[in-house]
């Protein structure tokens, strides 16, 4: 799929392929970033007054922002970890613990959360580095489940079953606001910051090294990549990102329990399955697939959910299923195959 | 003395449980090696098999297995057909199949009970035995008994007749079983509805337990697979140690420890026998890379 990546090495070259990350220069994905932007910018602008809107606009970037981190390591990697609750949720603590006992300002103490999830993505990942393909990925999933007993056990840190609750003091500096306008604006801005750090390492030397481990490992082993190294840093950065998602996630709701934190469905294979949906190891892919699935969850759930409960994640599930089955490179892979056939004429 | 006596016995029976409900999945992850996310959910459906049984017909929980265990034969068997047979080869995918039938068929028992937690009561529930100091119920003793007696019977299968050793061989090597004139094809199938089945099996044993929730499904599929890899992939005695072993781990660390820290405890040991020995404490090893090739 990548093998023509080498020759667009330097992001200069123009390759002829439009599933090769080297097409553009950085510059023009700047200018796409900043388009796409402002279209949402306008999403938002077109529902200021809306707050339900407001608020599901909100959890659509944050979980853009969180799938987009975890395409880092699961899309450009292959690493499918279905365990990245667990360095969300150590942003959610970190942060809390480091504003409700220091009084640190979230906007700080965001750093710390960022450094210690890095820190312990890369301790854990060694060992189970090791592993591939499923059994990596059943591996994370146990890997949640440890934590998720860790954290109610400690909880002194995660205030156990009952969770813990960050007091209401609005203001600039603490990261509580009291419209919702504000939150859809952060979310956004921590939706471009990720963007932006994945559209960066697709074009380095990094981005061409975890597409080569994808691909083949051991060819890329061969080649002289050293594998281990380059999926710790893939995934500490993917898990720092995770983190400071995590510590907005906190500020924004408030409120938060281990089994929320840490839930399968809600964050650790969520944020996967946005991925798949939107189109895996694609840039804009993770973006559009939240497009889809967080405000179509949140309108089955208000409007289906008193009547048939749990209608929002049937729905979800079936679209996981075709997407498996028809849609293997997501929404955006299917767009960018029939810009290619329009472009390209007959060439598929 | 009694108080150890009685950890062991609750181990032991609790590895009875887990045995049961790894039983099915170690012929899908085992031979088809596709993981299966949805097998607790199969287990789940088994359980309220055993409940619509038990309210249309009457009929025990014990007895359900005869009705149960062909329905869910044939729903693996359409489910291996249509949603996991197309995506051969592509692990990942398989994955998030399995993962979206798992939201699928939980959230679709939700919305069907509307979360009401329910029971089925057999009219063995309430009888208990006596084992020297300990007081055991009958039902308890009665799943590891039955699990014994299904592994025993699976690995009879699988060792003696000609069916069996087809699996085995695909399990082995599917590109020489092509090659021996076997239809892997159909192997597959059979093993996954098997699987299903099994599944069935262990839902309808387990219906009197437990209460009865859609989300059940997920206290099962975790430690199922740890038995799977514990006791070694494809190798049905070593599911049933492996159940044993996981069993016995969560009771006594649950004991000595700390009854919060016990899943903590399992999963450790579950990741740490998956890193330094991913073929398992039975099985071959190098055997887990089989089959996750890219074979034709």
């Amino acid at each position: 799929m990548t093998a023509a990546s080498g020759r667009a090495f330097d992001g200069a070259a123009p390759s002829r392929s439009l599933s090769n990350y080297g097409v553009v220069g950085f510059r023009v994905e700047l200018l796409r970033l900043i388009v796409a932007m402002a279209i949402l910018g306008l999403i938002v602008a077109f529902y200021l007054g809306d707050t339900f809107t407001l608020n599901i606009l909100a959890t659509t970037f944050l979980f853009a922002g969180l799938a987009t981190a975890w395409n880092i390591i699961g899309g450009l990697g292959g690493q499918f970890s279905l365990g990245h609750s667990v360095f969300f949720a150590i942003g959610a603590y970190v942060t809390a613990g480091f504003y409700m006992r220091l009084g640190v300002s979230p906007w700080f103490a965001l750093a710390p959360a960022a450094v210690l999830a890095a820190i312990v993505s890369a301790l854990v990942s060694f060992p189970v580095f090791r592993l591939r393909g499923p059994f990596f990925a059943i591996a994370t999933m146990a890997l949640t489940e440890v934590v998720l007993s860790l954290a109610l056990y400690f909880e002194s840190v995660t205030g156990g079953a009952r969770g813990i609750s960050v007091p209401f003091r609005r203001g600039f500096a603490n990261m509580i606001f009291t419209d919702r306008l504000s939150y859809a604006l952060l979310m956004m801005g921590f939706l471009a910051i990720t963007l932006l750090v994945l559209a960066y390492i697709a074009r380095s030397r990094l981005g061409y090294e975890l597409r080569a481990i994808r691909d083949n490992d051991r060819t890329a082993e061969a080649a002289g990549i050293n594998v281990v190294r380059t999926k710790l840093i893939g995934m500490a950065i993917s898990a720092a990102l995770m983190a400071i998602g995590g510590g907005l996630y906190m500020m924004y709701v408030r409120v938060a329990d281990p089994p929320t934190l840490l839930s399968l469905f809600d964050i650790g294979v969520k944020v996967a399955l946005i991925t798949l949906i939107g189109g895996i190891g694609t840039i804009y892919g993770p973006l559009l697939g939240a497009l889809l699935v967080v405000p179509l969850e949140s309108m089955l759930r208000a409007t289906l959910g008193g009547v048939f409960p749990g209608s929002n994640l049937v729905v979800l599930g079936i679209i996981l299923i075709l997407t498996a089955l028809y849609l293997r490179k997501g929404i955006a892979g299917a767009a960018e195959g029939i810009y290619t056939r329009i472009r390209k004429g007959r060439r598929t | 003395m009694t108080a150890l006596l009685n950890i062991l016995a609750i181990g032991l029976l609790l590895g009875g449980i887990y045995a049961l409900v790894s039983l099915g999945l170690n012929l899908i992850f085992g031979v088809i090696r596709i993981v299966n996310f949805a097998q607790g959910e199969f287990v789940m459906l088994g359980m309220y098999g055993a409940l619509s049984a038990s309210l249309a017909m009457g009929m025990d929980p014990y007895l359900s297995p005869v009705v149960v265990m062909p329905a869910m034969f044939i729903l693996g068997c359409i489910v291996y057909r249509f949603i996991l047979r197309p995506l051969q080869g592509e692990p990942m995918m398989q994955i998030f199949a399995t993962f979206g039938l798992l939201m699928v068929i939980e959230n679709g028992i939700l919305g069907l009970t509307g979360g009401i937690g329910q029971n089925v009561s057999s009219f063995i529930s309430s009888v208990s035995v006596r084992i020297g100091p300990i007081q055991i119920g009958l039902p308890r003793i009665l799943v590891l008994v039955l699990a014994s007696v299904a592994t025993a019977a699976l690995w009879w299968c699988l060792r003696y007749t000609l069916r069996g050793k087809a699996i085995r061989a695909v399990a082995q090597d599917r590109k020489a079983a092509r090659l021996m004139g076997i239809d892997v094809e159909q192997i597959f199938m059979l093993s996954f509805g098997l699987g299903a089945a099994f599944a069935g099996l262990a839902g309808c044993l387990l219906a009197p337990l437990y209460t009865l929730s859609p989300q059940i499904g997920m206290n099962f599929i975790m430690p199922a697979f740890a038995v799977v890899v514990l006791g070694g992939l494809g190798s049905v005695p070593g599911a049933f140690v492996g159940g044993i072993i996981v069993g016995l781990t969560e009771a006594l660390s649950g004991f000595y420890l700390d009854p919060a820290l016990k899943h903590a405890v399992l999963f450790m040991v579950f990741i740490i026998v998956l890193v330094l020995r991913p073929a398992g404490l039975f099985g071959v090893s190098g055997a887990e890379e089989v089959g996750l090739r890219e074979q034709s």
